[in-house]
């Protein structure tokens, strides 16, 4: 179980001063849950996510991972946590099975042939067996992701973050991935997803943690808030606002 | 009327001279190509103090000119028990001079890499040294590789100033030609000629390179 208990983080500005982008957020997720960090751009979804990845530092708070704090666990395995970038950040010079092998070579310290042999299962898993030679341009985006959660999993982490997972996909995508996603989470990883896509409260049987300005201001689940939105106001609020967003742009 | 005999005589001392030349210019860009990724690594670093010196470093040895540093060298060294050749001391003043511009070169490149690569490295456990050497070097590397090699074209032609310190390369060795030969201009042609095909055997190497590398990143 991960748990984040009064997690607290602020930017130093010096022209604007301190900007708090995370104000004492809890909360626990369970192995084989999703948490979906629902929000617009700017209110510390990402950066939570980063600060889970050691990307970033935080001011005060705890995290926690099957009881142990989350520094003490990676002192002990280095990989507990992943990352699934927005913009995928695959290693654009190495072909597609060494982006895997690359990670499992240099942090997991597997051999060649070790390496080789999980790259080649998660590439069959993913469906890129085919690409394995490739350059990572001749991959589409929704290979590109594929292969970012290949990576990922590689190294057998045991939280999966997703940072806004399907904003640059068609709506087919969305649901492949979104179904990739649960997949994961039936296959027992923590998953964390960042995200102002609210289409993905149907697609995904997630706890919903809607996030403003560094706080999470209601937490509901997908089923809940589906099966009752006017209990959940604020959710509900921020799903009518993005669909009629659509609604005028398109 | 061109002197042939003198053509005969001269044209395989040049081109012995020529060696030299780019002796000279192939151990500076050495020195050149790993100093100045060192200094550009260096400069990664969120030290002030150390990038204060380094761009001291790199703002004196741009602001003056190179006859003046291997002069400089050519004094300095002696007064610190430093005997080393006339050669020596050029190739490490013109080695020291490429540092300073090919670790901007480098950092430019090193800026270019995808931030974003980083931070996945970074979340993958990935250690800094092989996130340098496997990461951000390759891909620096291929942005730069043109400018490195027209650096070496210019260190070809830049190391005919070795000539000031007594190197004998191709520019001193025809001066000592026409010293006794007193024909300027067929010496001055050859000497000409010769750093012209050097020189453009380079530019073509590079231009093929380019393209290749174009072929690369468009893949």
């Amino acid at each position: 179980m991960l748990e984040i208990k009064n997690l607290s983080k602020k930017f130093e500005n010096k022209n604007s001063g301190p900007k708090i982008v995370l104000d004492n957020v809890s909360l626990t997720v369970d192995k084989g849950e999703i948490a979906l960090l629902l929000g617009p751009s700017g209110v510390g979804k990402s950066t939570l996510l980063r600060i889970l990845n050691n990307l970033e530092s935080y001011d005060k708070g705890s995290l926690r991972l099957d009881g142990h704090s989350l520094e003490e666990y990676k002192r002990n395995n280095k990989h507990a946590t992943g990352m699934i970038f927005q913009q995928f950040n695959l290693f654009e010079h190495m072909n597609v099975e060494k982006n895997i092998t690359f990670a499992l070579e240099k942090s997991a310290h597997k051999s060649h042939k070790e390496a080789h042999e999980i790259a080649t299962q998660l590439l069959n898993k993913f469906g890129l067996a085919s690409k394995a030679k490739l350059p990572i341009n001749k991959l589409s985006g929704g290979q590109k992701q594929r292969l970012a959660i290949a990576r990922s999993i590689a190294l057998k982490p045991l939280v999966l973050c997703f940072d806004e997972p399907t904003s640059a996909l068609d709506p087919y995508l969305k649901s492949f991935v979104a179904q990739n996603i649960q997949e994961l989470a039936d296959e027992k990883y923590i998953v964390l997803v960042a995200t102002h896509d609210v289409s993905l409260i149907e697609k995904l049987s997630c706890k919903i943690f809607l996030m403003d300005e560094g706080k999470i201001i209601e937490t509901s689940s997908s089923a809940e808030f589906l099966a009752h939105p006017d209990q959940y106001p604020l959710i509900r609020n921020f799903v009518k606002g993005i669909n009629e967003n659509i609604d005028t742009k398109i | 009327m061109i002197d042939y005999n003198l053509l005969a005589e001269a044209l395989p001392q040049l081109i012995i001279a020529a060696g030299k030349t780019l002796a000279i210019a192939f151990l500076s860009a050495s020195i050149g190509f790993i100093g100045g990724t060192i200094i550009a690594l260096l400069q990664m670093s969120a030290n002030k103090l150390l990038n204060a010196l380094l761009m001291t470093y790199v703002t004196i040895i741009r602001g003056t000119p190179m006859l003046l540093q291997i002069m400089f060298m050519y004094i300095m060294l002696p007064q610190f028990g430093i005997n080393i050749s006339a050669f020596a001391t050029a190739v490490l003043a013109i080695g020291l001079n490429s540092c300073a511009y090919i670790s901007q070169v480098i950092r430019s490149g090193i800026k270019s890499v995808n931030k974003g690569q980083i931070e996945a490295a970074q979340a993958l456990g990935i250690k800094k040294f092989d996130l340098i050497r496997h990461i951000i070097l390759p891909q620096a590397f291929i942005v730069v590789i043109p400018v490195l090699l027209n650096e070496l074209i210019t260190l070809i032609k830049d190391s005919s100033l070795a000539s000031l310190i007594g190197v004998i390369e191709l520019y001193k060795r025809g001066e000592i030609i026409i010293s006794y030969s007193h024909n300027a201009l067929l010496i001055y042609l050859c000497i000409g000629l010769i750093y012209l095909i050097l020189t453009t055997t380079l530019t073509l190497f590079v231009n093929v390179i380019e393209n290749k590398i174009n072929k690369y990143v468009g893949n």
